[in-house]
């Protein structure tokens, strides 16, 4: 049972990590032709990997349906919400245009998934302004290099930003843009080059980790 | 599509946006139901890209066409969703190990080489070719190189930060409070922008062709708030009288 | 007294907050200031001229990875760049792995081809959607049609006349990734840096800094960032759209945010000394 358990899975993240690993660097017609068959596989996989989450989402809420837990009325609205797109992609078999314009998936993509879902984010601009105001403290010089680098970004990018630099500094003879551009170029890489090289690291690691089976928190408990 | 679905639409598109910002004035029950019809809509929409767009193709097709080999990824795909019997839980194992596999071995040569060892490229490159560099240029990546180096010290927990080497990962604290100073000023704009989007439609849906869907959900929302409001208040009075 | 006031000032319900916030970002699109960008970074002007450069006939293969969410910023990128294509007569063919975008290329492509009258199929062609993205990147380098067989209508994209002559990555001349996610670090890991496909991209705001570092060594040959970087590529193509007109809204709304930082700072400091 063990062997069926954990060896074998194990077998196969060693079997298809390595294999991948070196077609990479090998650039042969048989490493191409497995490359192309696993990646169709792979894209067939993680389609699968969708329902998961599906499934568990409405599962959840048939939960809470079934037993009356506190607000479940709202527990429908997923279900509602959920056929409102279905019910028209397979009236029209998933087809945003048709050849008499819009299609019914195609409003419901434009009147319900696109305001819900952009909404959800858009609301995020105003908690950022309350934060900026409430919690951004300049109290140490770190504080006061981070603040500066942010203030002349959301200035500048802003025509009035712009109006108000040349005013105030323009006898500088530098643009509030080539400020930005300078920092975004020059400082930021440096500070972002430095996390992106630390993050390649870990990656690399953790990846070695996964293949050689030592790292295999992903399987969970048995 | 009709005038009357194009109306419909806006007047849905308006009532959504305004209920899911109606939760910055206070909780509601039109927030709770525009929040659950983004979940099941969200959902609903992978769902029929999913089904539409690979299942179909993909799979249903050749297997149509006698293909049995896609039956490979299907089982592998499919043992993922025996993770929600717990007694046969283990299978999921075999398409969960072909997945991180499949990853783990994709990306480690995809971060060497992009990540890692072109970075340090970049880095050092400008500094072979300083005879053809203005002065400023040069400034520059001399600046550029001495930054990475700062940050990484800050990032080598291997030794204990103290004298020199304290001093070299505090100046990397600097690059990197830049960095994120410019990301904060970034993230500013793009939310900005995101409202925008949102405020621009709702504009759009104000217009008397759509019958002012807007004005007309913003009182409504406005009255509900007042209306219940009120209603409180009553009760507390209630309340406190008994 | 003072100090009392100042603090109570300090810790006003932050729904007035909102309120000033909404207003200062309503009223321009009701009533535009009339200040459009005007000035154009670097980066853009490289991904403009890269594009501007291609010889008629070129096949670019634009990524669009972005859904409703990162809409306001990345469509009217997308729109800019898809109108220079087709201004400068490049075959077009789009490629997508959020499943959120496909409606939005729709709407793009509902309108913008007819402008150009730029036909479905043989001056361009949009993909169906897929899964991860890495593995069909992968694949597109030794075989595009091994995942590509049908375009989104279920024709046969071999024989469709703008796939004409395009077999893999050696056949396209540039990748436009437009996207609110990691796409973009795929599209340079994947196929620029290993088959040397000249990539631009196309990113939020939130995520243009983290991007320095790729425009610096070349791995990036452009890059747009946000709504100012869609205003700066309609001025560059002289066709103001959605980008430019959000740009004048955004000038007081960015004031406000730094009026606000510095007026809690300053608040916090006479409190803190009187």
């Amino acid at each position: 049972m063990k062997l069926i358990k954990k060896q074998i899975p194990l077998a196969i993240v060693f079997f298809f990590g390595v294999l991948t690993l070196a077609s990479y660097y090998v650039p042969h017609k048989v490493s191409v032709d497995f490359m192309e068959m696993m990646n169709k596989w792979e894209n067939i996989v993680s389609a699968f990997a969708f329902f998961l989450g599906l499934i568990s989402l409405f599962y959840s809420h048939y939960h809470k349906i079934s037993r009356k837990a506190d607000g479940w009325g709202y527990s429908l609205f997923v279900y509602i919400g959920f056929f409102a797109m279905v019910v028209p992609a397979i009236l029209c078999h998933g087809k945003l245009m048709g050849a008499a314009g819009q299609t019914a998936l195609g409003w419901s993509f434009s009147f319900m998934y696109n305001p819900l879902s952009a909404t959800m984010f858009a609301v995020l601009a105003f908690y950022i302004v309350s934060t900026a105001y409430r919690s951004f403290r300049i109290k140490s010089l770190q504080a006061f290099v981070l603040f500066m680098a942010a203030f002349l970004l959301i200035l500048g990018k802003v025509p009035l930003g712009q109006i108000i630099w040349d005013s105030v500094l323009g006898w500088t003879g530098a643009g509030v843009d080539q400020v930005i551009e300078w920092i975004m170029g020059v400082p930021a890489v440096a500070g972002k080059r430095g996390i992106m090289i630390g993050i390649a690291i870990g990656a690399i690691v953790t990846s070695f980790k996964i293949i050689f089976g030592i790292e295999r928190q992903y399987m969970g408990k048995d | 599509m009709s005038e009357t679905w194009m109306i419909a639409g806006a007047w849905i598109a308006a009532g959504l946006t305004v209920f899911l910002f109606s939760f910055l004035y206070k909780d509601n029950p039109f927030f709770k139901i525009a929040e659950h019809l983004y979940l099941g809509a969200g959902m609903g929409w992978w769902f029929q890209v999913y089904v539409y767009n690979i299942l179909g193709p993909k799979v249903w097709t050749p297997l149509v066409n006698h293909d049995w080999m896609v039956l490979i990824p299907a089982i592998l795909g499919l043992s993922l969703v025996t993770q929600f019997v717990p007694k046969i839980s283990w299978v999921s194992r075999y398409g969960f190990t072909f997945l991180m596999g499949y990853g783990s071995g994709l990306a480690i040569p995809a971060g060497l080489s992009t990540d890692f060892i072109s970075q340090i490229g970049g880095t050092i490159r400008p500094l072979s070719m300083m005879a053809s560099m203005t002065p400023w240029a040069i400034f520059n990546s001399l600046l550029v190189a001495f930054g990475v180096i700062c940050v990484l010290f800050y990032f080598f927990f291997s030794v204990e930060h103290k004298g020199h080497f304290k001093k070299v990962s505090n100046i990397g604290v600097y690059f990197l409070m830049i960095y994120f100073g410019a990301a904060f000023g970034n993230t500013v704009m793009a939310r900005f922008s995101l409202l925008y989007g949102r405020f621009d439609d709702l504009y759009t849906f104000s217009a008397s062709k759509y019958l002012y869907a807007t004005q007309i959900i913003l009182a409504g929302m406005i009255i509900y708030f007042a209306i219940h409001g009120l209603m409180n208040r009553g009760k507390k009075q209630a309340e406190a009288v008994n | 007294m003072l100090k009392e006031k100042l603090q109570k000032f300090f810790k006003i319900d932050r729904r007035w907050i909102f309120l000033l916030l909404a207003v200062v970002l309503f009223a321009p699109i009701i009533k535009p200031i009339g200040l459009p960008n005007k000035t154009i970074s670097r980066d853009v002007q490289h991904a403009f001229d890269y594009i501007d450069k291609l010889p008629a006939g070129s096949f670019v293969l634009f990524s669009l990875d972005y859904d409703p969410a990162t809409r306001p910023e990345l469509h009217p990128q997308a729109v800019a760049m898809v109108r220079h294509a087709f201004k400068k007569n490049l075959r077009v063919g789009v490629v997508t792995y959020i499943a959120g975008s496909t409606g939005l290329i729709g709407q793009i492509f509902a309108t913008v081809p007819a402008e150009y009258k730029k036909v479905n199929g043989s001056d361009y062609v949009i993909f169906p959607y897929m899964a991860n993205a890495v593995a069909v990147m992968t694949q597109m380098a030794s075989d595009f049609y091994g995942i590509y067989d049908k375009d989104q209508d279920g024709r046969d994209a071999r024989t469709l006349p703008v796939m004409q002559g395009i077999k893999n990555y050696k056949n396209i001349a540039m990748i436009v990734s437009i996207t609110g996610t990691s796409m973009l670090d795929y599209w340079v890991a994947y196929v620029g840096d290993k088959f040397s496909v000249p990539v631009v991209g196309g990113v939020t705001a939130i995520s243009q800094p983290g991007y320095g570092p790729y425009l610096q060594t070349g791995q990036l040959k452009g890059l747009i960032g946000g709504m100012k970087g869609a205003a700066e590529y309609e001025s560059l193509i002289k066709e103001p759209g959605k980008g430019t007109s959000g740009i004048d809204s955004l000038n007081l709304a960015h004031l406000l945010v730094l009026a606000l930082i510095l007026t809690s700072n300053i608040i916090l400091l006479i409190i803190k000394y009187l």
